[in-house]
C-alpha cells in the first residue's frame, strides 16, 4: 500500500503523470469474477429464501460494485480523497433514504396536527387523526376496508 | 502557487520555451504547476460529479426502497414481466463493456494509440448492444401495455382502459361495485402466465421504466462522450504523458456499469419465485 501512495500521490520530482498501470490479464481476472457473481446472484433468484434474497442480491451487487470501483475506476491506487469523494455520495444516500423511510412510517402517528390521516405502511387511520377515506384504502389494500380492521401488507 | 515568485508571460505558456526551468507541454493549462496536478485536479472533478450523479440516481433508489417496503406484494408478482436472461445479458455486455473501457485506458498509458481506438471502439459497440436488447425489453413491455397510466390508471382518467377493455394483451377486468371486489388487470408474463395485477402495480412498472430510462440515457451520454474520446484519440490529441480524457470517459463509463450493477438485482431479480 505504501508503495502505491507513494504513485498516487504525485509527489514525484518531475510533475510528470505517474499512474499505477495494471496488467490487462489482471483486468481480464476482475472480469471473470464480475461475471461469476452475476452467474450467483441470477442462480439464487431461482430460489426462496425468504427476506435473504434481497439481502444476497445487495451483497453481491455491492461486492461487483467494489471490484469495479477499486480496480476498473483506479480507487485502489488512487488519491485517498477520490475515494473519500465516492464514499460520501453513499453516505448521505443512505442519509436520504433513512430520514425518508421513517418520515412515511411515522407520518400518520406524529403530525395529525398538520393533517396526517393514515398510517402509510398499514393503512389504519392514524390516532388522532381524521377516518382515512375508503377511496385511498382501496386503491391500496385491495379489498374493501373494514372499520378498525387491522390490515396485514406482508 | 509555487510559481508566485515567476515572472507571468502572458501568451507564451504554450510555445515553445525551452530555456525555463521546467517546459510547458502543450497540454498542460496555464493554471497548473504540473501535468500531475492537472491530472489528479481532473480526477477529483470527476469524482465529485461521480458522487452527484449517484445522488442523482439516489432519488429513484429512496422512491424503490420505499415503495418495496411499503407494499413489496407488488414487486412480487409484476417482477415476472421482466424477462431475467435478458436483463443478464445486458448485465455481461455492460461488464464487458467495463472491461474494454479499463483496457482502454490501460493501453493510453502505455501510448498504444491504435489499441485504444479498438478498445474504445469495442465499448461503444457493447453500449450499442445494451441499448438494442433494452429496446426489445421496452417494446414488448410497451405492446403488452405496461406503461404506467395506460392499463393502470383510474378509470376516470382520459386514455386509461376501462374495466372489460382490452389493450394488447392486458385486460382491465370487471369489478364488482356492489360485491366490493377489486379492479385488477389481466396480462401475461414472461413466463406464459396469466397474472392479475392491482392497478397499483404501476408504481412497479413507473419505477422500471423510470429507473432504466434514466440509466439508458446515462448510456446515450456515455457513448457520445466515448465518441468524442475516440475521435480525439484518432487526432493523435493524447500520449503516454496526457491521457486525462481517455481516463475520466472510462470513469464516467464505470458509473453507468456501477448503477446497472444495483438496477438488475432491484428490478429482474426480486425474490420469490413461482
Amino acid at each position: 500500500m505504501e508503495a502505491n501512495l507513494a504513485h498516487a500521490s504525485g509527489h514525484d520530482d518531475d510533475g510528470a503523470v505517474h499512474s499505477h498501470i495494471s496488467s490487462a490479464q489482471f483486468y481480464w481476472g476482475i472480469f471473470g469474477a464480475l461475471v461469476f457473481l452475476t452467474f450467483v446472484t441470477v442462480l439464487v433468484s431461482y430460489y426462496d429464501f425468504g427476506s435473504a434474497n434481497i439481502v444476497i442480491a445487495m451483497v453481491v451487487a455491492t461486492a461487483k460494485a467494489g471490484l469495479v470501483a477499486t480496480f476498473f475506476m483506479h480507487l485502489r491506487h488512487d488519491k485517498l480523497f477520490n475515494t473519500l469523494a465516492f464514499l460520501a455520495a453513499f453516505l448521505f444516500l443512505a442519509i436520504f433514504i433513512l430520514l425518508t423511510y421513517d418520515d412515511i412510517g411515522r407520518r400518520g402517528e406524529v403530525d395529525n396536527d398538520y393533517g396526517g390521516t393514515i398510517k402509510a405502511q398499514t393503512g389504519q387511520p392514524a390516532p388522532g387523526g381524521e377516518p382515512a377515506t375508503t377511496a385511498t384504502s382501496d386503491e391500496t389494500a385491495g379489498e374493501p376496508p373494514v372499520e378498525g380492521a387491522p390490515e396485514k401488507k406482508r | 502557487m509555487a510559481n508566485v515568485s515567476e515572472p507571468v508571460n502572458p501568451g507564451k505558456g504554450h510555445a515553445e520555451h525551452g530555456g525555463d526551468a521546467h517546459a510547458h507541454p502543450s497540454f498542460l493549462a496555464h493554471h497548473f504547476d504540473t501535468p500531475a496536478q492537472q491530472f489528479n485536479a481532473a480526477k477529483l472533478g470527476m469524482w465529485v460529479f461521480i458522487a452527484t450523479e449517484i445522488l442523482m440516481f439516489g432519488g429513484l433508489f429512496c422512491a424503490y426502497a420505499i415503495w418495496r417496503a411499503v407494499d413489496p406484494a407488488i414487486f412480487d408478482q409484476a417482477h415476472h414481466f421482466l424477462n431475467k436472461k435478458m436483463g443478464a445479458s445486458n448485465t455481461i455486455v455492460l461488464l464487458f463493456s467495463s472491461l474494454t473501457a479499463a483496457l482502454a485506458v490501460r493501453s493510453a498509458q502505455v501510448g498504444k494509440r491504435k489499441l485504444t481506438s479498438i478498445y474504445l471502439v469495442i465499448t461503444i459497440l457493447c453500449a450499442c448492444a445494451f441499448l438494442v436488447i433494452k429496446y426489445f425489453e421496452y417494446s414488448h413491455k410497451i405492446h403488452l401495455g405496461l406503461l404506467p397510466g395506460h392499463c393502470f390508471g383510474h378509470p376516470g382518467f382520459s386514455g386509461a382502459i376501462q374495466n372489460g377493455e382490452e389493450v394488447g394483451t392486458c385486460l382491465r377486468v370487471h369489478a364488482d361495485q356492489a360485491a366490493g371486489t377489486p379492479e385488477w388487470v389481466r396480462a401475461i408474463d414472461e413466463d406464459g402466465h396469466v397474472q392479475l395485477l392491482p392497478p397499483r402495480s404501476n408504481m412497479y412498472f413507473g419505477l422500471y421504466f423510470m429507473m432504466t430510462g434514466l440509466h439508458g440515457l446515462h448510456v446515450l451520454i456515455g457513448m457520445s462522450i466515448l465518441g468524442w474520446v475516440l475521435v480525439r484519440n484518432m487526432k493523435g490529441q493524447f500520449s503516454k504523458e496526457y491521457f486525462t480524457a481517455v481516463d475520466l470517459g472510462a470513469l464516467y463509463w464505470h458509473l453507468v456499469d456501477l448503477v446497472w450493477i444495483y438496477l438488475f438485482p432491484l428490478l429482474y431479480l426480486v425474490g420469490k419465485p413461482e
